[in-house]
């Protein structure tokens, strides 16, 4: 059979063991403990010479099938199904980083990402170097030979900048260090990291691939494109297992001992919700545009930012890179914090949350919540306004989301 | 020809055998899931084929279980 298309992927990837039931959709394995006819068959299994599970933190069927979708539709050497996003990110960072070495990367970065770095991460030794990602260039300079990886968000949020990935993987490629991308808003279907040279892909799998926040989770997907005898934590690995050091390096060391992993049911229903991401992006980033054209219109608003407006100044470099589905995510500006709030709280629809790529859209003011932690000075630095509100868009009808934006907005 | 096979001893009535032939006859679970170590040492899949097991070879079949090769 020719090779299959995204969905028909998703939806007839075959099981790696046949189900004894035949059933359509991978049961939930919500076992912890696997039994073994043997003491020889449990010593090969632990040995990693029986195909076999063990553990449910360490591996599991239902989350291992999750993983075989994501891994079938992205082409990838690899994929690791963890508990949330943050727990990709710091997985990934931890398995080829340690004490003395640097990343490089933004200020310009999701909340907690900025946070795991600076409180969690540096006081172990591990620093992270900040430098403008969209001038590629200005990074080299901070590159040394402790430097580990680059670490990006395709679109930051909630700036929603764009860098210019193809020059991020030249110098990673020249210098021989990773290059590490967060996808979170623009998933596979969206973005082919692969293609684009990015080596190791995360995500928070709870935005829109769970079916719409469903359930926290988060992917390491190791594009396979990295030689991982450039990085001294994994050398030793690699002479025994080549290519699959990095993956090797997670699943029986980094990601087994921090006890990272997916629960079960959540890989269910992640999996679930896989089979309907395309439709689900489509209908959001159409909404996303329509809302963003109709605010940019709009003279109560001061400022309007989506790449996917062909006023942004990343808007070709956006559909050059995301197929023209710059996520469904968008920032506008409003006179003042205290005119954030009251448009806000006049919204019937849209929900005050803290989340994004839910099927409901949901809104917030970033700077008095999830950057609530830094003080004014590095808010700024990390470009956000006390005027800024963003609007993640969901999968409701557009006109009904433009009314209750516009009755909002009314003074 | 004797070879280790996951740790155990294998006699081989062939005098030449890839490492690729040797994964058919073992009849492994799922082959394309699995990695193979020739002396410690990893072998590329792409060169299962031309790769020979030697006599007094020691030969792992190794998982990752989930979603790694």
């Amino acid at each position: 059979m020719k090779d299959l298309n995204f969905v028909t992927k998703i939806l007839h990837n075959k099981f790696l063991k046949e189900d004894p039931h035949g059933a359509l959709h991978m049961p939930i394995y919500d076992n912890v403990a696997f039994g073994f006819k043997t003491a020889e068959d449990i010593e090969l299994a632990f040995a990693g010479k029986k195909p076999a599970h063990m553990y449910s933190r360490i591996s599991n069927p239902t989350i291992e099938n999750f993983e075989q979708k994501i891994k079938a539709v992205t082409d990838s050497l690899g994929v690791i199904a963890l508990s949330s996003g943050m727990a990709a990110i710091a997985n990934v960072i931890l398995a080829i980083a340690g004490q003395g070495d640097n990343i490089i990367t933004s200020k310009h970065l999701f909340g907690n990402t900025f946070s795991l770095f600076e409180k969690t991460l540096k006081p172990w030794g591990l620093e992270s170097r900040y430098a403008d990602l969209t001038k590629a260039s200005d990074l080299v300079a901070l590159i040394d030979e402790k430097t580990k990886a680059i670490f990006f968000e395709t679109i930051t949020n909630p700036q929603l900048e764009v860098v210019d990935i193809e020059a991020l993987a030249k110098i990673a490629k020249g210098k021989g260090i990773v290059l590490i991308a967060d996808t979170t808003l623009t998933p596979p279907y969206i973005f082919n990291s692969k293609e684009f040279k990015v080596d190791i892909e995360v995500l928070s799998s709870t935005k829109y691939l769970s079916g719409g926040a469903t359930s926290v989770g988060g992917l390491i997907i190791d594009n396979g494109t990295f030689d991982w005898s450039k990085n001294d934590k994994l050398k030793d690995d690699v002479k025994k297992f080549g290519p699959n050091a990095f993956l090797y390096k997670l699943r029986k060391e980094v990601y087994r001992n921090l006890g990272s992993c997916l629960s079960p049911y959540n890989a269910f229903l992640q999996s679930i919700g896989l089979e309907t991401l395309v439709l689900r992006i489509d209908a959001s980033c159409a909404n996303a545009l329509e809302i963003a054209k109709f605010l940019d219109k709009d003279k109560r608003v001061k400022e309007v930012n989506y790449p996917g407006l062909a006023s942004s100044p990343y808007y070709e470099l956006s559909n050059k890179q995301f197929s023209g589905k710059p996520g469904s995510l968008l920032t506008f500006d409003l006179g003042s914090k205290d005119a954030c709030y009251k448009f806000m709280n006049k919204l019937k629809l849209v929900k005050r949350s803290t989340n994004l790529n839910d099927n409901r859209s949901l809104i917030i003011h970033p700077s008095s919540t999830i950057f609530c932690e830094y003080d004014q000075k590095l808010r700024e630095e990390m470009g956000l306004r006390e005027t800024m509100i963003r609007l993640a868009v969901g999968i409701e009808d557009s006109k009904d989301l433009i009314y209750d934006i516009s009755q909002a907005l009314e003074v | 020809m004797k070879i280790t096979v996951n740790d155990k001893e294998v006699n081989l009535d062939k005098g030449e055998i890839t490492v690729s032939e040797l994964l058919t006859i073992s009849k492994v679970e799922n082959p394309e899931v699995v990695s193979v170590q020739r002396n410690g040492e990893f072998v590329d899949k792409k060169d299962l084929g031309s790769t020979q097991v030697k006599d007094g070879d020691k030969i792992d079949f190794l998982y990752f279980m989930g979603g790694g090769k």
